[in-house]
């Protein structure tokens, strides 16, 4: 099966991930998906989930921090600024809290924990699974394409999702356990009407946040993964131990793309050794990766002349990635 | 006529007041115990959410900032609770 088919015959599936280690190209087939889609008709939102986003490389256009930016008609890219979206996240806070009591100032203490929590090394992470949510929750789009950052960091995204909502999960169990004290005390009272638990309904907010989140990410109808793996040993063995990882938090994987390969014509003309080896070597591991992961492979993209930037390189990438289909 | 109503409100008045007496012998003991333990678990709550106040870390940051306002008059009493040493009398309270 091709690349091009699988979008084809799952036309439901309109959050697309790329994974692999880093620098294998998962931008680039981001990119050259989100052109080859926008080709088609379709509205399409490439995303950066890395705080290192390149995304702005890529287009040779600076979008950080700009929202989603029009780069060909319906084809929309963004990079999220975590330390933006972290300041103004914490100044609403400050605002809830001002309003809330009256209050011209933030009582010092409170100041230091609103400025203490924005130190914590998890807050980047949050603050961008936070605004991925606002992004995939508002539904603008006909297809989300998330440029994941690499493998070890795109599992702790992924698994951020399992621990918030074990977290949310067992501080909503005790609040509604307050709750039941509070309505018990209330009753005994004679009161009509217990006070509404602000507290409680903030969570349950939160909770179903986290859970649109992670129940997209993990639904196969609607998600598809991609490995991105390079004719290369030690790829080959990481990206078979990070399936594995993946396939406990049900990512649905949906097939492996091969990057990097160098054109077997070229063993034809006349070139040198040191070429030649490469080849040699990498028709090896491309064995290696057929036997490995069988028909999950969907194609093999080419080494290319030059380094991929600009609308130009995307397109022959997106021509290779989907095989010029239209 | 007058007579009854007021005869009325006198029964009335003595069942508020009998009421009121249950209430006190009976219920108002539960109320108090229910309350506490509403503000006991109310002060475990902040420490799972705020911990970091103290210097005891928790899980993720930025979730917890969304409840802060909320708690933000009771901070005081929890930490003064929290932090304050505890004697055998404690354990009579």
């Amino acid at each position: 099966m091709s690349l091009a088919q699988v979008f084809k015959e799952h036309p439901n599936r309109r959050y697309i991930e790329f994974g692999g280690k880093g620098g294998l190209g998962k931008t680039t087939f981001s990119a050259a998906t989100a052109y080859w889609l926008a080709k088609q008709g379709y509205k399409v939102l490439v995303f950066s989930v890395d705080p290192q986003a390149s995304l702005s490389d890529i287009f040779e256009q600076d979008i950080f921090g700009k929202g989603a930016v029009e780069i060909i008609p319906g084809l929309f890219a963004q990079e999220i600024d975590a330390d933006r979206h972290i300041r103004e996240y914490q100044e609403e806070i400050r605002q809830k809290i001002r309003d809330m009591y009256g209050l011209d100032e933030i009582p010092e203490e409170i100041e230091h924990y609103i400025q203490a929590a924005a130190a914590e090394p998890a807050m980047e992470e949050s603050a961008i699974f936070d605004a991925v949510v606002d992004i995939v929750v508002g539904g603008e789009y006909d297809y989300y394409i998330y440029d994941l950052v690499p493998l070890g960091h795109a599992l702790y995204y992924l698994s951020m999702a399992s621990i918030y909502d074990e977290w949310i999960g067992k501080i909503t169990a005790l609040r509604e356990e307050m709750q039941e004290y509070a309505q018990v005390a209330a009753i005994l009272e004679r009161k009509k009407e217990t006070e509404e638990d602000q507290i409680l309904a903030e969570l349950q907010d939160i909770k179903q946040r986290i859970n649109t989140s992670s129940s997209i990410l993990t639904d196969r109808e609607k998600t598809a993964f991609f490995f991105v793996v390079t004719p290369e040993e030690m790829i080959i063995l990481d990206t078979l131990k990070a399936a594995k990882l993946f396939a406990k938090y049900q990512v649905p994987i949906s097939g492996y793309i091969v990057n990097r390969v160098i054109p077997p014509e070229l063993a034809q003309q006349d070139i040198p050794e040191y070429l030649r080896h490469r080849i040699e070597m990498q028709k090896k591991y491309l064995k290696q990766i057929d036997e490995t992961f069988g028909g999950e492979v969907l194609v093999r993209v080419p080494e290319f002349e030059r380094d991929i930037t600009g609308l130009e390189m995307i397109s022959k990438v997106a021509d290779a990635l989907f095989g010029g289909e239209a | 006529m007058s007579e009854e109503g007021k005869r009325e409100s006198a029964l009335k008045r003595f069942g508020r007041s009998a009421k009121e007496f249950l209430y006190g012998m009976a219920g108002h003991d539960m109320t108090r115990f229910a309350l506490k333990t509403r503000g006991s678990m109310e002060h475990l709550f902040i420490l799972i959410t705020m911990g970091d106040l103290l210097g005891i870390p928790i899980l993720p940051p930025y979730y917890s900032l969304r409840l802060l306002p909320y708690v933000v008059p009771q901070i005081s009493t929890w930490k003064r609770r929290m932090l304050r040493e505890r004697d055998l009398t404690d354990a009579l309270a």
